[in-house]
């Protein structure tokens, strides 16, 4: 028996107006029926394009060489009326339905029926039972049906989906970064759900994700992209184990294993970090450089009823130390950030900064904020992308009056931020700088203003594996170096347990745990703090180490 | 402090964001679009009495006309009251449907309003619908096969016809048909009684304003769809749409389409009024009876209580054409519906 998907010398070519690109090369995979897959990279690895290419979804500029074998037939030499025959039918696709996989305007169960009327001759009635028993196979109400894709969570557009993958009964599913954007627990039901159902069926399944822990929980082998080339390639425990290829190192130490040793204080960066400076005992009384005391901030929905964000939050951001502000979306953590640099005005309680309370005078403010700077997540939107990155350094200490010359302060606040040697990024444009340089850019800009404290809302979220231990290394750095302080919001855990000192747990608007990095993710005593623990891929090493 | 439960993580993934109720999302638009109106009406009233001149000394300009005439008629027109009282009148009329008196034409002025509305909306109607089924048509074809030559000349075509004066087109159509259509008017004179061949007639008479309006306006509609169905070309939903087996012309007209529609129906409302003061140049062209060629007619005097009559009309169209958009937008897209 053929097996299920085979892939031989695949290699895709797009051409670009500067020439060609080749996206993908030389690539053999095989995978049997009932047999998971996952294949691991980070963005521009070629991993998507070879999930797209077994079903013949490429643009059009894209050229395939080699052979694609679906149950033992070309792909790529198929007409077009069997293609359509064969997608869906033969193989389908789990996107990122978190995002934009759904039509906005259609209700979800018509989107699920429409292959089952495509592909089968159902009768009507039929269908929309049919419709009924995918999503109860998804633990969705069947009711949801009649739902718009914005009506429903993440989570459930993800489930949506599934179910719509299922739709025809395929004997394989490639998942395209299925959860992706997700947070922790509900990643962790989705990836559940989804090997749950696959194995059930027996069904082929091909994961694709630049998160290697998901893969490891999901799937029996993985195959690591790196460039359009499959750099490694074995059984998921081996390659997560004794990575052999430095690529999937660089990978594996993306996404540390909370509670090993080896990754606490060591984010993945090339650069050295500078020893831990002594370190004064803090006083566990005094108020924090930065601190909040029973602050409140209450929204009112339309219908003026009264919905708290944050709930009464104690906050302290001591100096020389980084604090991770640790939250699934929709606890309050983002409010609760921007409270603190004055950006939203309180409902009650206060903020301090280094013991007096933050001034309400635009004047006040803005000293203040010079003190106090944000570093966003999106570097890619937080950069005016016509400006310079002289420009975007300079526009701080300009609006604030800094004394001393322009021209040396930014060439400071860059080489402060890594970007060596300085003079060479001055005049360039963020589009021709990498996600994790634009990143280092915007904290030179926070750096300029020579602040104290530095607020960070997931500052490595849109940043590919390799780039974000580089950028948490940094901020290491700085704090160790400068003694900058630093608040970092983040869904993350690893990160918690990759660069901070304490962490502060948020659930529904309030610090349901606050504590020392160790105490808190090994040893939780909040439910919710003990649920984000255990909905890790991975785990704790310290469940490991109990052999769960 | 172990509240947390599987319920409450459930109850969090589980939110739905409510909408407004409708009753009272149409109520607030309409009481919008009410206040925009009354605006409009202060506005008007205020603009003409700024224009500099005296209306009786230009209608009595020709003849010789002695003090006592000239204030026996600023009583029977009105002015001669305070500004304050002027409004009173003419705000107090329009709840009786009421837009005052022609000077130039000593008519009530809502009566000739209404005779020329009818020739603008089937002018303006015609050349609307058509203009949006050629435009939207032109604009998904562009769109699909983007930069291809049809693209190219496409949208080339629309923007030099989008950029060439109405009046000169109209001329130019004039001359190039050779008397092929009647140059004036919207009826002849000698036509037979009975609906077929009125409406022939009127056809017949409509044709050149018609493909004149029709020309300048359809590349903005055209220029709307082509960019927005650009835009969701490029989304993932498609690749859902194309993997699951759907035919390319039913991956658009089932999926793209409907999605690229939104901006561009809104774009079809909102410019409908601007459409409608756009016809003053066509009607004057072909002396088609309409409220283009009124205002044309009006401006010449200047007739104040004509103008601001047309002005409000005119004015009125945009905001409840903008009104009818948002209530459409609703009850099309189902985001709007929820937030």
């Amino acid at each position: 028996m053929s097996p299920l998907l085979e892939l031989r010398d695949l290699g895709v070519t797009y051409a670009t107006g500067d020439g060609e690109v080749r996206a993908v090369r030389d690539v053999n995979l095989t995978l049997e029926p009932g047999e998971t897959l996952g294949i691991a990279g980070e963005s521009g690895s070629g991993k998507s394009t070879v999930a797209l290419s077994v079903l013949r979804l490429l643009p059009r500029t894209a050229r395939v060489s080699g052979e694609i074998l679906l149950d033992g037939e070309d792909v790529t030499g198929m007409r077009w009326g069997r293609l359509r025959a064969v997608r869906w039918s033969s193989a389908s696709v789990v996107f990122q339905g978190a995002m934009h996989a759904l039509n906005p305007v259609r209700k979800v169960g018509e989107q699920i029926a429409e292959p089952i009327r495509l592909h089968t001759s159902l009768a009507e009635p039929k269908v929309a039972a049919r419709v009924a028993e995918l999503l109860e196979q998804v633990d969705l109400p069947p009711a949801k049906a009649r739902s718009y894709p914005h009506e429903l969570s993440g989570g459930q557009k993800q489930r949506v989906m599934i179910a719509m993958a299922l739709a025809c009964e395929p004997g394989l599913i490639l998942a395209d970064e299925p959860t992706t954007a997700l947070d922790v627990v509900v990643q962790a039901q989705v990836l559940t759900l989804l090997s749950g159902l696959v194995a059930e069926r027996g069904i082929g399944l091909v994961m694709i994700t630049h998160d290697l822990s998901v893969l490891a929980a999901t799937c029996a082998r993985i195959a690591v992209m790196y460039r359009g080339e499959i750099v490694e390639q074995g059984p998921g425990s081996e390659v997560m184990g004794r990575p052999r290829h430095e690529h999937t190192r660089a990978l594996a130490a993306a996404f540390p294993t909370v509670g090993d040793p080896v990754s606490r204080f060591a984010p993945a960066t090339a650069n050295p970090l500078p020893p831990e400076p002594a370190r004064e005992e803090p006083d566990a009384d005094a108020p924090g450089l930065l601190a909040a005391r029973d602050l409140r901030v209450t929204f009112r929905d339309r219908d003026g009823r009264a919905v708290p964000a944050v709930a009464g939050v104690d906050l302290d951001v001591r100096r020389d130390e980084i604090v991770a502000l640790v939250g699934q979306s929709g606890s309050g953590k983002t409010t609760l950030a921007r409270t603190l640099l004055g950006l939203q005005r309180p409902t009650g309680g206060s903020v301090l900064y280094d013991g007096s309370l933050v001034p309400t005078s635009s004047a006040g403010l803005k000293e203040y904020r010079r003190q106090v700077q944000l570093v966003l997540q999106d570097p890619a939107s937080a950069l005016n992308p016509r400006h310079t990155v002289y420009e975007a350094v300079a526009e701080g200490p300009r609006i604030h009056g800094l004394p001393g010359d322009e021209r040396e302060l930014v060439l400071e606040a860059l080489e402060s931020a890594e970007l060596r040697p300085a003079e060479t990024y001055l005049a360039r444009l963020p589009h021709e700088l990498s996600g994790g340089q634009r990143q280092r850019v915007v904290i030179a800009g926070a750096l300029a203003l020579r602040p104290s404290v530095l607020v960070a809302d997931e500052p490595v979220a849109s940043l590919d594996a390799s780039v974000r231990g580089e950028i948490l290394g940094l901020l290491l750095r700085l704090r160790r170096e400068l003694g900058l302080a630093a608040l970092v919001i983040t869904h993350d855990l690893g990160l918690a347990w990759n660069i901070a000192d304490r962490v502060a747990v948020m659930y529904r608007g309030q610090l349901v745990e606050v504590g020392s990095v160790e105490q808190v993710l090994l040893e939780p005593r909040h439910e919710y703090t003990k649920s984000l623990l255990a909905a890790l891929p991975m785990g704790t090493a310290s469940a490991f180490e109990r052999g769960v | 402090m172990t509240s947390t439960t599987d319920g409450h993580l459930a109850a969090d993934l589980d939110e739905r964001r409510a909408g407004t109720s409708t009753p009272r999302f149409v109520a607030g638009k309409v009481g919008g679009a009410l206040a925009s109106l009354v605006l409009v009406v202060v506005l008007g009233f205020l603009l003409f009495r700024m224009i500099p001149g005296d209306p009786v000394a230009t209608m009595t300009r020709d003849r010789p006309t002695s003090p006592e005439q000239l204030a026996l008629l600023r009583e029977r027109l009105g002015v001669d009251k305070p500004m304050w009282q002027q409004f009173l009148d003419y705000f107090g009329g329009l709840f009786q449907g009421d837009l005052g008196t022609s000077y130039m034409y000593s008519r009530p002025v809502a009566d000739m309003i209404g005779e020329r509305l009818g020739p603008t909306l089937l002018l303006v109607g015609t050349a609307t619908v058509l203009a949006v089924l050629l435009g939207m048509w032109l604009g998904i074809r562009a769109a699909w096969k983007r930069d291809s030559a049809f693209d190219r000349v496409q949208t080339g075509v629309a923007l030099t016809l989008w950029s060439v004066p109405q009046f000169w087109l109209g001329l130019l159509l004039l001359i190039a048909t050779q008397g092929l259509f009647p140059s004036r008017g919207m009826r002849s004179p000698d036509v037979p009684e009975g609906f077929v061949a009125q409406s022939l007639d009127v056809a017949w008479h409509l044709t050149l304003p018609c493909v004149t309006l029709l020309a300048v306006i359809y590349a903005q509609y055209m220029l709307v769809m082509r960019s927005s169905l650009l835009e969701e070309m490029g989304s993932e939903y498609l690749t859902t749409a194309r993997a699951k087996g759907l035919r390319d012309d039913l991956v658009r007209r089932r999926h793209a389409v409907p999605n690229a529609l939104l901006p561009a129906v809104t774009l079809v409302f909102l410019q409908f009024g601007m459409v409608v003061s756009g016809t003053i140049t066509v009607e004057a062209v072909f002396s088609w009876p309409g409220l283009g060629l009124l205002t044309y007619e009006a401006l010449r005097g200047p007739d104040l209580p004509l103008l601001q009559g047309v002005f409000l009309v005119l004015a009125g169209s945009v905001i409840v054409m903008n009104l009818l958009a948002e209530l459409l937008y609703r009850v099309l897209d189902p985001r709007v519906r929820a937030s």
